[in-house]
């Protein structure tokens, strides 16, 4: 009887409780996002509140336009060049704790934000320091042998130029259209290339704003959505702009699996031209619903001071990382010299 | 001479010790550093949520790392929607290591839910909850509660079968062989229901690198060896000290009852803890009913000898008392791997018994075990308990 009732709870005191013993002493309190507050000696696990480590900057990113290595042509155009890198070997820390294999264009997903104006010829060198073929496949008017769909480029060192003249006005992606494609472009190869009207648009605050998830466990459905690939970033560290001071976003939704995505904004509506092709806006909106590669821009000023919340009204991705904040502060100068980002 | 003898040893020494060293080589060349023979690929981590529990504002996810690797747990979702949280006593799992994630979450009664857990390589990992009900407090009332509920499954039913005791002290030889048969044939059921429960558990809650089936296997086999080898000194010991032999193979019978009954008060305080009302319900109901034939089985070997009614209350405590212990650790800490353990050993347990009943069956004189009344009370035996599991 005293032997059975030992073996009973010495067993099931070694099972139950094989390693939960070392005890930690300092306590730590955090809030959650709904307000709960818990007490804790353990590590605090949260994309929200921990300070993000990772090595690509979302704030360097949002306000970052390549315009390339410019010359002009004996005919008088203008000529852009830049220099493209793929590589598929890079882990990222994509979230707190949370490391995975991208496939980048010049280190970064999204890879760089390639700006130029109508009718500017582009000279895009091509370089791919991959294991696998890659291309650069722009939406938008140029020669089919420019398509980047059946010239692949060879990995380790592999070289293609893409020539071609920028157009049509609006907003654009390029991404890698190798085979199979969902793959290349979930592992992050894309970017967004911008084409400005020769007349220029309005004076404004821009920003790129590119949609994106990551299916971290590849069972082909996201783990994590955000703008610009770093889930919670700019809940984190909030957008500063200013009052009264004209806001444009170019947004591209490069979500794969998923349907739909979308962009909602608080506290205010913004002008959307769908594609970015028209100079007038299609619709006076807080809300609009994006599919695969449809993209556009988004004009706006707010008002009032504060903080404002934008995110996806499709509600499962805002709350697996696409949500951000706008800090809208009062600035009486209009000044654009205010340190941007933090 | 002497020489002679030390040259002999050391041979034989050296000869035992030379294919060992053989078999250290050949590990280290298959396994050593550098060697590449069995480099099969990346090992991937895994993680088992062992358990979900829903306390005030939170949800807790017991998770334990059963991968070949070191892992780091680094978010918690609850419904596949990313929610802080706290891991204690920290991320980091060595392997078999195990941690609790504190998920702060307002969770509704009744409702399903599925948590899932993150590793650093981004892998998630879930489990699903049929419906959420606060976890147990391990309160004074609740044990109390717990201890009444195992009297009622273990004790009282043993005891009432313990009852049909003068009745088998009067009946013939072979109507007495047909019921230690039956006893064998009850015994024998009870055995395959544990290993069923105990597979079943470790499909649903155990990590595969536990290899389920084979712990069970493995569980059995030891249980029933040790508790055979230990059975055979106490009936040398009985022999030797004038305890009756039909009290030792009782007292066995009582062990491996109470094994058996320590098993299904787990399964009742899991599923009390779990929150599954009806299923607890329908298992407080077939356990006290068919562990009245638990009764029969003690009081069948121990019709042959002298009445002793003090040592038979204390065999159907020692058969019956373990469904309370068992309900505590069910209900308060449960864990997967305990209840699988638990199971097996109940069944290896019961095996032991039913070799030891047969063994005496022979002794009694039906020397192939084959005459109608053990051949009908093992069948009889094997169909009662069938039939009354599924009435329940
Ligand atoms: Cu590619």
């Amino acid at each position: 009887m005293i032997l059975l009732v030992s073996i009973t709870v010495g067993l099931s005191l070694i099972a139950v409780f094989p390693t939960i013993s070392e005890a930690q002493s300092e306590q730590k309190t955090f809030v959650t996002h709904s307000g709960a507050v818990i007490t804790t000696s353990g590590d605090v696990i949260d994309p929200l509140y921990t300070v993000s480590t990772v090595d690509f900057d979302p704030d360097e990113f949002l306000r970052n336009f390549e315009y390339g290595r410019v010359s002009t042509s004996e005919t008088g155009q203008t000529i852009r060049e830049y220099t493209i890198i793929a590589e598929d070997d890079k882990i990222q820390e994509i979230s707190p704790g949370v490391f995975y294999n991208v496939w980048t264009f010049n280190g970064t997903v999204p890879g760089p934000t390639i700006r130029a104006t109508e009718g500017d010829l582009l000279r895009i060198h091509f370089i791919n320091n991959g294991s696998k073929e890659h291309t650069m496949h722009f939406h938008g008017i140029h020669p089919a042998g420019m398509d980047g769909v059946f010239e692949p480029v060879g990995g380790n060192g592999g070289q293609f130029v893409y020539e071609f003249e920028a157009g049509p006005v609006g907003v654009h992606p390029y991404h890698c259209h190798v085979m199979p494609l969902e793959e290349h472009i979930v592992h992050g190869l894309y970017g967004v290339f911008i084409v400005d009207p020769k007349e220029g648009r309005a004076p404004a605050d821009e920003m790129v704003m590119v949609l994106n998830g990551l299916d971290t466990d590849f069972d082909t459905e996201n783990n994590f959505y955000a703008a610009n690939t770093i889930p919670f970033y700019y809940q984190h560290h909030p957008i500063q702009i200013n009052t009264h001071e004209l806001i444009r976003v170019y947004v591209v939704n490069m979500v794969e699996f998923d349907p739909i995505n979308n962009l909602h904004l608080h506290g205010n509506l913004y002008k959307y031209y769908p594609t970015g092709t028209d100079v007038v806006p299609s619709f006076y909106t807080d809300m609009i619903t994006l599919s695969q590669t449809e993209r556009g821009i988004m004009e706006f000023e707010y008002e009032y001071p504060g903080k404002y919340l934008f995110h996806a009204h499709k509600v499962e991705f805002s709350e697996k990382g696409w949500v951000g904040i706008f800090l809208v502060q009062d600035n009486p100068n209009n000044s654009q010299e205010l340190d941007y980002g933090t | 001479m002497e020489l002679n003898n030390n040259t002999s040893r050391v041979k034989v020494i050296a000869s035992g010790i030379i294919p060992f060293a053989f078999v250290i080589i050949m590990m280290a060349y298959i396994f050593g550093p550098g060697s590449d023979l069995l480099d099969f690929g990346i090992p991937l981590p895994e993680i088992t949520i062992e358990k979900i529990d829903f306390v005030d504002s939170e949800i807790q996810a017991t998770v334990r790392n059963t991968g070949p690797i070191p892992v780091e747990v680094v978010m918690a979702d609850v419904n596949d929607r990313i929610h802080p949280a706290a891991v204690e006593p920290d991320g980091f799992l060595e392997r078999y290591e195990a941690a609790l994630v504190r998920i702060p979450f307002e969770w509704n009664e009744a409702e399903p839910y599925i948590i899932g857990i993150t590793v650093g390589d981004g892998t998630r990992f879930e489990k699903e909850i049929e419906a959420a009900a606060p976890a147990l407090q391990p309160t004074l009332d609740l044990a109390v509660f717990f201890a009444i509920i195992g009297t009622y499954v273990g004790i009282i039913p043993v005891m009432i079968g313990l009852l049909w005791l003068p009745f088998i002290k009067k009946i013939s030889k072979s109507k007495y062989h047909f019921f230690l048969a039956l006893t064998a044939g009850l015994l024998l059921f009870l055995a395959f229901d544990s290993i069923e429960e105990a597979i079943e558990v470790s499909d649903e809650s155990l990590a595969g690198s536990f290899n389920g089936s084979l712990l069970v296997a493995t569980a059995v086999v030891l249980s029933f060896l040790g508790l055979y080898y230990s059975g055979e000194k106490l009936v040398q010991r009985a022999n030797s000290s004038k305890l009756a032999k039909p009290v030792a193979i009782a007292l066995m019978i009582s062990i491996g009852i109470g094994l058996h009954n320590f098993g299904e008060g787990l399964a009742i305080g899991a599923a009390v803890g779990m929150g599954s009302i009806a299923f607890s319900t329908f298992l407080i109901v077939g356990f006290a009913l068919h562990n009245t034939t638990e009764g029969i089985a003690i009081a069948a070997p121990m019709s042959r000898g002298k009445l002793m009614i003090g040592k038979l209350a204390a065999m159907g405590m020692i058969a019956g008392a373990p469904a309370i212990f068992g309900a505590w650790i069910g209900g308060f800490v449960y864990s997967p791997f305990t209840s699988v353990i638990f199971l097996a050993i109940g069944a290896g347990a019961i095996f032991q018994v039913i070799v030891v009943l047969m063994k005496w069956l022979r002794e009694e004189g039906d020397r192939n075990l084959s005459s109608a009344s053990v051949a009908s009370g093992f069948a009889v035996g094997m169909l009662v308990m069938y039939l009354t599991s599924i009435l329940v």
